[in-house]
């Protein structure tokens, strides 16, 4: 009898049924007797002082219960304190609602209640308030210029958070350096845009002092110790329960003050209260994310080899801090150098709060990094007139370099850049493809090709949180558990919004329990039944999740085979496995069915104990934790080839090419989804999405007509080779991935770009890469060979 | 009486009548799911650009947050409940299955409407056609190539009138 491996098989997904009948249940669907809806008034200016507030006209509107502001939640909530000991981040502390100020476009000002949404929104039209509008701060050279107006007027000034470093002696090297290159990237500010907006339903039970809080959050149990804390309950005060969610990227982790408001007017109002927020809303005030610059300056022989590198970064963080400010950049710089060898190093990172929404991650906080590195390699190739495919290999690692300390202390391993960089190149034929291009550009057809070599930052454990002075752990717990009818459940402190978990991990749990993956059920999503675990955020879900479930199945199939061998009066059960929901045994190199099923050891664990081995419990139940290396990597190279009509500066894409090795894979189906997924997002960005808001600070991307997301048009075909090199130090060999597309998507497309355009002697430095600016570049430029 | 009193309104819904009260004002996606409890025609953008909320609207697709529930009267309405279930699956359906044409499903009833009104008229369509045909729903999860591989199977099946 053979053993089947479930891990790695592209099983297709046990939550399709649901979804694709209609039959999900995400927050709306959610039925809570009568409950109220909220709506908030939201502040029309970027930064004002609110002089006064006149409700009693919406007071009195038909079906309004309560209309309460910054005062009253101060009564009722705790503020939030973002103060973790990072050196060069300042501490912030806001109110749950603003109490004198707004800080921007969309600040939610007022909450009002009512019998239903409609009625909360006449009531919106009938309230009066004031203010004394202030000068905003709407870029971050406003924001950094001295005498600035104050964002947050606690502060001396706009600077949240500035931290540099220095590794090995780049003052030397560049003082020394006959060439030095630099570059710059503008990353534009974009957000999540889930197709489900945010949302929440708040229940208070008043007998029992507790509130059942339904949203669809990523991390319910770190959401659960924010909203207990700020609500002033204690933790088994709380359950929060997710429904599924529909859509998240990074949006779906903090708590937002019109979630705690929500929370709070329940238990006030002792009714339930529900809010869902519009797509204006969710638009303009969730959250946002990315909008930065990043500035290189690179010293280098005279075939391109770099010598030091020096980055700069500055970060526009909007006006609050849901996290710390120091985040998102930081990891950038960790991570910058990637797939090459770099000896001297030094960054300088300067985070600055405006008059905008505040920022958050979003799908790879770190998207920019790619870009910011390859982008550096081909100004670099520009500069000395080198191959910038030969420019990279001087650079790159090669597998004799590995394991490789990279001088931030994160040590890369596992990892395979050399060999999925020629093996990209050779799938993707650059030598046909030149001649094409050549071709092309001798008939006024302008394409290019865009290279990006990812090395992706994918599970953080608590070891490196500590190291980059980031609060928080990296662990992960999950529990299984084996019922009297032989039936598997298993939970796991990871919320899914998209990515399939309850078919990968109850393939990851089926696997070492012998028993069909169909017959394992996945409880995510409420924290009374589900562990504390960290949540699904970065690209960890699959590997500390999948590591922590093979580990909790491990020690239960353990203990079931020990139970088979007592009752099979064996001394061992070194020759016993578990295949098919049946107890097997090894005779003479031959696994034989031991005549002893799952059910019948289930049966004895909880029915008749005093069967088992003396001293053991009764029950299958294992519960298990998992801290992950401080650090995996994933890596991937991505080969993109576009068309640019130079006349109207569209940009299509051709080809879309990527190699990619995410190491060990639970479900190849669900991870090429995710690829896809992460590559769409890159393109959608570097091509389509921008937050835009005027010098005044007015948000004018508050639609889905003015914040493009890419379609079915504008997303191309992906061709995605896999290599599969197992992580050695995580318990599935898996590393993690569902990120490293979106930095190499964000690396590509510009790359390709600026091939095109190189004979008009342009380059872009800017996303989105939208018509409008590809036009500004080439405006009075032409291609010298191709004069009229 | 004002304008914003619930008036009597009658909706044919997937082959049922429901007769319910309702303010004129009310869009038709909320009373599908509020007051029919059809909720799996689901509501993203609310200005019609996303496409979650596709439902058919005497067999074409429409965007139910566009209508108000009063203009759906004396017409047929069609909603993502009318298709599959009990264990079957219409033909797009099984195929975003089985290509994963869905991570979070959101977007999913509203291509499933959409798509199988499309088939209809177009049995066997391009693969650009059907990315055309696609651009009206956005979806953020799964970069489009698995949906536009289902929907191209789909429509082979429909042709073959094979099993679904």
């Amino acid at each position: 009898m053979s053993e089947t491996r479930i891990i790695g098989k592209a099983l297709l997904r046990r939550e399709d049924y649901r979804f694709v009948t209609g039959q999900g249940r995400y927050l709306d669907d959610v039925v809570v007797p009568g409950a109220l809806h909220a709506h908030f008034v939201r502040s029309p200016h970027a930064h004002a002082r609110i002089r006064s507030i006149d409700i009693e006209a919406a007071r009195q509107a038909e079906g309004v219960v309560a209309i309460v502001g910054g005062r009253e939640l101060a009564e009722w909530t705790a503020p939030l304190r973002m103060a973790p000991p990072i050196e060069g981040l300042r501490p912030v502390e806001f109110s749950t609602l603003p109490i004198d100020k707004v800080r921007f476009i969309g600040d939610p000002v007022l909450c009002i209640v009512a019998r239903d949404r409609y009625l909360a929104e006449d009531a919106a039209e009938l309230v009066n308030i004031e203010y004394d509008e202030l000068d905003a701060v709407a870029d971050l050279t406003h924001a950094l210029a001295p005498g600035a107006p104050l964002v947050d007027d606690a502060l001396p000034d706009n600077l949240i958070s500035h931290q540099s470093f220095t590794a090995g002696d780049p003052g030397r090297s560049f003082a020394e350096a006959e060439i030095v290159v630099e570059a710059a990237f503008h990353q534009q500010r974009q957000t999540h845009a889930p197709i489900e907006t945010r949302g929440c339903c708040a229940v208070w039970d008043a007998g029992r002092r507790h509130l059942t809080m339904h949203i669809g959050n990523q991390v319910p149990h770190p959401f659960r110790t924010q909203l207990s804390a700020r609500m002033r309950l204690n933790e088994a005060q709380v359950t929060v329960i997710c429904p599924d969610i529909g859509g998240a990227f990074g949006q779906k982790i903090a708590l937002y003050r019109e979630e705690l408001t929500v929370a709070a007017l329940a238990r006030e109002l002792r009714r339930p209260v529900r809010w869902r927020e519009d797509r204006a809303e969710n638009l303009i005030a969730a959250s946002h994310a990315r909008e930065d610059v990043a500035r290189t300056r690179a010293a280098v022989d005279a075939k391109g080899r770099i010598l030091a590198l020096e980055l700069e970064i500055l970060e526009d963080f909007g006006a609050y801090c849901f996290y710390p400010a120091n985040y998102l950049a930081r990891v950038v710089a960790m991570i910058l150098t990637g797939p090459y060898r770099v000896s001297n190093y030094a960054y300088d990172i300067k985070v600055a709060l405006t008059n905008k929404c505040g920022n958050g991650p979003m799908r790879a906080p770190m998207a920019i990094t790619s870009w910011v590195m390859e982008g550096t390699i081909e100004a670099i190739a520009r500069k000395l007139s080198l191959d910038p495919v030969e420019v990279r290999r001087v650079n790159m690692l090669g597998p004799a370099d590995l394991p490789y300390s990279m001088l931030t202390g994160l040590l890369l391993e596992d990892v395979t850049p050399r060999e999925a960089f020629e093996r990209a190149l050779e799938a993707f034929d650059l030598a046909a493809f030149r001649a094409r291009q050549a071709a092309d550009r001798a008939r006024g057809i302008y394409r290019g090709v865009g290279l990006c070599c990812v090395v992706e930052s994918t599970t953080y454990g608590s070891a490196f949180y500590k190291a980059a002075g980031i609060p928080g752990s990296g662990h992960e717990s999950g529990w299984v558990k084996i019922e009297p009818s032989g039936a598997v459940n298993a939970s796991v402190g990871l919320m899914a919004s998209g990515q399939g978990y309850e078919t990968t991990f109850a393939q990851v749990v089926a696997e070492p329990l012998g028993v069909d993956p169909n017959e394992v059920r996945i409880h995510l999503g409420n924290t009374d039944t589900a562990p504390y675990g960290m949540g699904s955020r970065g690209a960890r879900g699959g590997t500390a999740g999948g590591s922590v479930l093979l580990s909790a199945a491990q020690t239960l199939r353990d203990k079931v085979l020990t139970i088979a061998a007592t009752l099979l009066g064996l001394n061992s059960s070194g020759e016993l496995r578990l295949n098919a929901a049946r107890v097997e045994r090894r005779l003479g190199g031959e696994w034989t069915d031991a005549g002893l099923s799952l059910v019948d050891v289930a049966r004895v664990a909880y029915l008749d104990p005093l069967r088992l081995p003396p001293g053991m419990e009764p029950g299958l139940e294992a519960h298990r934790a998992y801290d992950p290396p401080p650090m995996t990597f994933s890596n991937s190279m991505h080969v993109c080839e576009v068309r640019v009509e130079v006349e109207t500066g569209k940009v299509t894409i051709e080809r879309y090419l990527v190699v990619d090795d995410c190491g060990t894979v639970l479900n190849p189906l669900v991870v090429r989804g995710q690829q896809h997924g992460a590559i769409a997002m890159g393109v959608s960005g570097a091509l389509l999405e921008e937050v835009v808001y005027d010098e005044n600070g007015q948000n004018r991307s508050g639609s889905f007509a003015d914040y493009l997301l890419a379609t079915a048009v504008e997303i191309p075909p992906i061709e995605v080779i896999s290599q599969h090199t197992p992580n050695k130090k995580t318990l599935t060999g898996s590393k993690g991935m569902s990120e490293g597309g979106v930095m190499g998507a964000t690396g590509a497309v510009p790359s390709a770009v600026n091939d095109a355009l190189a004979p008009f002697g342009v380059v872009a430095e800017r996303q989105p890469l939208s018509p409008m600016y590809l036009r500004s570049l080439l405006r009075g430029r032409t291609d010298p060979r191709n004069r009229p | 009486m004002s304008e914003f009193d619930p008036v009597p309104i009658v909706l044919n819904i997937n082959g049922t009548q429901y007769r319910l009260f309702a303010e004129p004002r009310r869009l038709l996606s909320d009373v599908l799911r509020d007051d029919c409890g059809l909720t799996g025609t689901h509501v993203g953008c609310e200005h019609g650009v996303c496409g979650a909320c596709t439902i058919l609207f005497d067999g074409a697709p429409a965007r139910a947050c566009l209508t108000y529930a009063v203009q759906a009267q004396n017409h047929e309405i069609t909603t993502i409940e009318a298709f599959g279930g009990d264990g079957t699956l219409s033909p797009v359906q099984q195929a975003l299955h089985e290509e994963h044409g869905l991570q979070c499903g959101f977007c999913t009833p509203g291509i499933v409407v959409t798509m199988e009104a499309w088939l209809a008229e177009n049995p066997d369509p391009a693969e650009a056609e059907i990315r055309d045909a696609l651009s009206g729903n956005l979806c953020r999860c799964t970069g489009y190539h698995n949906i536009v591989a289902a929907i191209a199977k789909a429509a082979a099946r429909r042709r073959e009138g094979g099993p679904t």
